[in-house]
């Protein structure tokens, strides 16, 4: 028999080795396809169900937080400002990726950083949340000031710190409701995700710094600021001739003041009453492609701002112009042709220059990227990196470090920047921004108006600027835009986005007076 | 005792001789101690992140079960193998530690870690009272009809009004009172007695020549084994009592004619069940191909494998995985649960443990003069090996899954008591094996 026993511990070694090459296969080998098959829901419950730190306002008022449920899962995220900061802060679904600084900070509300996990080990047995509490620049009185003074408007405001980059407010409207999307029942949170999808107005969509716009009038501060930099133009001088229409050489189409009327002067008058014909002339015979290319990206343009918010926007600015006339054999001699009033020479595509001068053509930028452009103007020229979130701090209060003022890039220099801020006080105190000045402040500011159509008219309504309490230092710099809607009658910066400034303008110095 | 009155070929004193192996048995009980002892206290800090409250209770539990189940060993058969107690022991202790982890959280479990603990002593008492009675094993062969009836009746006690209940579909239940009780995990044991000595009797008749008359006990064992899968509706059972019958007829027979019969006779029942019975066709479908189905039938197996990958080489860590998302993941499907918080270390180390008491049954089954001995200490042996690997092997996807327990592992009270008590007639066996070869070396 002791045969038969010995083959029947052979048939057991070879059945136990059958089950140990099996759990290398399950454990080992195929385990990470299995942990991504798509019907494995347990590292997305695993981190949707987890505690996660709190996102909380610069005043104190709670963004995001974790609730405790138990089931279907430990906890939920909550947020109890619903749609105000839905742009900011995101949401964490379990249906869909997360977005906002849900997904940036991700590791650190988690608790899960190499930091955080280090210091949970120093204290293995006493507490061992190892969440992080994400302190943001937003304050929330000027938060609702947005809300409150856009409405039911479509549209953005952007404001921040010139000085370091922080953002005080960023609102945009159409806006969606968090809490749905991060419901615990997948089934609700589809829905309502589809739901959103569907609207096409795109409430899901940050457009404050995810969308770009023709940004119209307000693109003439660039331009100005290419003029002053190459040092052909000054404030006061050159005088540029009062028109209704600025023919652009080598050739096309004229291009007209707003409603058809006549305009001219120096730097200060041009943008005082927001001159076409002047910029459009300045933009294509004394700045040139290479400067205005040069600034405008200096200031931005074409390039990704450094927000620590997911998928910024890249606005954008033309940078083909054709060959310069001079090279070219069939316009030598024509000199008649082919002679700029200004300073440099006319390039093949000199009257799209034209157009891009003033805003028009292919120029695309996020509101974000207009408050960038005040705030460079107001801070001597350079644009700090923006950013959202001020501190991280653990469970017990000490700080895993604050967000340091950065110069993202110096634009222009700050001489420069001294010629636009007193033009933006005079188009402010005495121009087309008139609507956002507040009494005892010194502010500052552009308006602009995107015509999108004539039939129906149609356009975006702008004003990009900056405040101070008046003793030479601007706290403040904001970009306003309401969305052109259709039916919507024409609406002038001036008019309609310029109060909206005005409205959180007053709520920051109020709340900082208070 | 006589064994110990001999002299001996050692030189050492005979006592001394003769306690060597619960000298050895002590050393790997205490590294058995520590290990699971570290095991409870990482996964109560996993959960909770506190040393747990009943820390103190539960080591001394543990440590009074290995020590009770030691000085029974000591006093009751000192010369058997070393190593069974300690393995099942160390099952036993991470199945606990498993156990009380995943208690809060699968429905109704609040009360397993107290009632697995319970169930443990109570197998315990078991296992003394068979080493106590049960001297020498051979006696069993004296009842062998007895054993026959017994095994018997015990299987059909699920259907005798009042007392049989069924449970997830599966008629093997049978209630005491309050105490719900598995008849079939003790039934296994007395029909291996039985088999193996009916088969010492039949063994010269069967080894020559093969008649009708002789092949009377294989029919009424798969008819049987047929009707505990179809009346019960438990498959994983009805194999186990037909594989373990047929390899004592094969090893008892010395034909292999009996493996080619057993495996003819298996296809023809399992070909036959599949095409009849729609739980069985759903249990092979689910296992060629878990994921046609993954949210519905095949949900605990998908999520099975999902739990072992996690787990990896080294595991989430006890008591920070999620193994609860399994359907009863504390009997069936404890083994993936040890998978996913210990990893591959893990599975791999309970794989080892029943390996090592397989082969320390053979052993046994190797070294016993006296037939009965041979073929009891194998049916037993079998018994243990082949139903930890029909789990195992139907969490992992080798065979299709069959609900059953994992020994010594999986919640239960019948089915610890009942392999504590098959481990207490192992090392009865082995004790006697070494007794006899003590006096045949005098």
């Amino acid at each position: 028999m002791n045969r038969r026993i010995r083959r029947l511990g052979l048939a057991f070694a070879v059945l136990y080795l059958l089950l140990f090459v099996q759990l290398n296969r399950v454990q080992f080998f195929g385990a990470e396809r299995l942990q991504e098959h798509s019907i494995n829901s347990r590292g997305l419950i695993r981190e949707f169900g987890q505690e996660r730190g709190a996102i909380v306002s610069a005043d104190g008022v709670v963004i995001a937080r974790s609730v405790e449920i138990g089931e279907p899962v430990d906890y939920r995220r909550e947020y109890p400002e619903g749609e105000l900061y839905a742009h900011i802060a995101g949401y964490q679904s379990l249906n869909v990726e997360a977005t906002g600084l849900e997904r940036i900070y991700n590791d650190e509300l988690a608790g899960v950083t190499v930091e955080q996990q280090f210091r949970s080990i120093m204290d293995l047995f006493s507490d061992r949340d190892t969440t992080a509490t994400l302190h943001l620049t937003i304050r929330d009185d000027v938060q609702r000031a947005a809300r409150d003074a856009l409405g039911d408007r479509r549209g953005s405001v952007v404001v921040l710190d010139p000085r370091t980059g922080a953002v005080i407010a960023m609102w945009t409207w159409p806006s969606f409701d968090p809490n749905l999307l991060a419901d615990p029942d997948g089934s609700v949170a589809n829905a309502a995700y589809e739901a959103y999808l569907d609207d096409s107005s795109d409430p899901l969509l940050a457009k404050a710094y995810r969308e770009l716009f023709f940004p119209g009038s307000t693109f003439k501060l660039v331009t100005a600021a290419a003029g002053v930099e190459s040092g052909t133009i000054g404030a006061f001088a050159p005088e540029f001739p009062v028109s209704d229409a600025y023919d652009p050489i080598p050739a096309g189409a004229p291009i007209q003041n707003f409603a058809g009327s006549s305009c001219g002067g120096d730097l200060v008058e041009i943008l005082r009453v927001s001159c076409n014909t002047a910029f459009a002339e300045m933009g294509a015979e004394w700045v040139g492609p290479e400067q205005m290319v040069e600034t405008a990206e200096l200031f931005g343009f074409n390039q990704t701002p450094p927000i620590d918010l997911p998928n910024a926007a890249t606005s954008r600015f033309p940078t083909e112009y054709g060959v310069r006339l001079a090279d070219v054999d069939f316009y030598s001699g024509a000199d008649d042709v082919i002679l700029a009033n200004g300073a440099v020479d006319i390039y093949e595509d000199s009257a799209r220059l034209a157009q891009t001068s003033i805003g028009q053509n292919d120029v695309a930028a996020t509101p974000l990227q207009m408050a960038m452009i005040a705030a460079a103007i107001a801070n001597d020229g350079q644009i700090m990196v923006p950013h959202v979130v001020h501190e991280l701090t653990a469970s017990d209060g000490t700080s895993y470090g604050t967000t340091e003022a950065q110069m993202w890039r110096q634009a222009i220099r700050p001489s420069s920047a001294d010629v636009l801020r007193a033009a933006m006080v005079e188009v402010a105190v005495n121009g087309t921004a008139r609507n956002m000045v507040v009494d005892g402040l010194l502010v500052g500011g552009k308006t602009g108006t995107a015509q999108l159509g004539t039939d129906p008219p149609n356009s975006h309504a702008w004003v990009v600027g900056f405040a101070g309490t008046g003793d030479g230092v601007l706290e403040l710099a904001i970009a306003v835009i309401v969305e052109a809607q259709e039916g919507a009658s024409e609406q002038t910066g001036g008019a309609v986005a310029a109060p909206i400034a005005r409205a959180v303008i007053e709520a920051y110095f109020d709340e900082e007076n208070g | 005792m006589t064994a110990l009155d001999r002299p001996r070929r050692e030189r050492v004193a005979p006592i001394y001789a003769a306690l060597r192996p619960r000298r050895v048995e002590a050393g790997i009980l205490a590294m058995v101690a520590i290990v699971v002892v570290v095991a409870y206290v990482l996964a109560s800090l996993g959960r909770t992140s506190s040393i747990p409250v009943d820390f103190g209770p539960f080591l001394a539990w543990m440590l009074a079960l290995g020590v009770v189940a030691h000085v029974a060993v000591r006093r009751l058969a000192p010369g058997a193998d070393p190593v069974i107690l300690p393995m099942a022991l160390l099952l036993n202790g991470l199945g606990y530690v498993m156990i009380a982890r995943l208690a809060e959280h699968v429905p109704g479990g609040s009360d397993l870690a107290g009632l697995q603990a319970t169930w443990t002593a109570v197998g315990m008492a078991g296992f003394i009272v068979t080493l106590a009675l049960i001297r020498p094993v051979r006696m069993l062969m004296d009842y062998r009809y007895l054993l026959g009836a017994a095994g018997l009746g015990l299987l059909l006690l699920p259907f005798v009004p009042g007392v049989g209940r069924e449970i997830r579909g599966a008629r093997i239940w049978a209630s005491l009172g309050p105490i719900n009780l598995q008849p079939g995990e003790f039934a296994k044991i007395a029909l291996a007695g039985f088999f193996a000595a009916y088969l010492v009797d039949a063994r010269d008749l069967l080894r020559n020549r093969v008649e009708i008359r002789d092949l009377v006990p294989i029919g009424i064992a798969w008819v049987g084994s047929l009707g505990v899968m179809v009346f019960q509706r438990d498959l994983g059972s009805s194999l186990l009592f037909f594989t373990v019958f047929i390899v004592l007829l094969w090893v008892a027979s010395e034909r292999t004619m009996a493996l080619v019969l057993g495996l003819g006779l298996f296809m023809v029942g399992a070909v036959i069940s599949w095409s009849q019975f729609t739980h069985v066709q759903q249990r092979v479908d689910i296992w060629l191909d878990p994921w046609a189905d993954a949210r519905g039938t095949g949900f605990q197996i998908v999520e099975a494998s999902f739990a072992l990958a996690d787990g990896g080489l080294t595991g989430t860590g006890l008591g920070q995985g999620e193994p609860d998302r399994i359907p009863i993941v504390e009997t069936d499907f404890i083994f993936a649960a040890i998978g996913e918080e210990l990893g591959l270390a893990g599975t791999t180390a309970v794989l080892m443990a029943f390996l090592v008491l397989i082969g320390s049954g053979l052993r046994i089954a190797l070294r016993a003069t006296r037939p009965f001995d041979k073929l009891f200490a194998v049916g037993l042996t079998t018994l243990l090996g082949v139903q930890a690997f029909i789990i195992m092997g139907g969490v992992l996807r080798v065979v299709p899954l069959t609900g059953i327990t994992l020994p010594f592992v999986s919640y239960g009270g019948s089915s610890l008591i009942a392999n504590y008590v098959l481990l207490a007639l192992l090392l009865r066996l082995s004790h006697d094996q070494r007794v006899a070869r003590d006096e045949a070396g005098a």
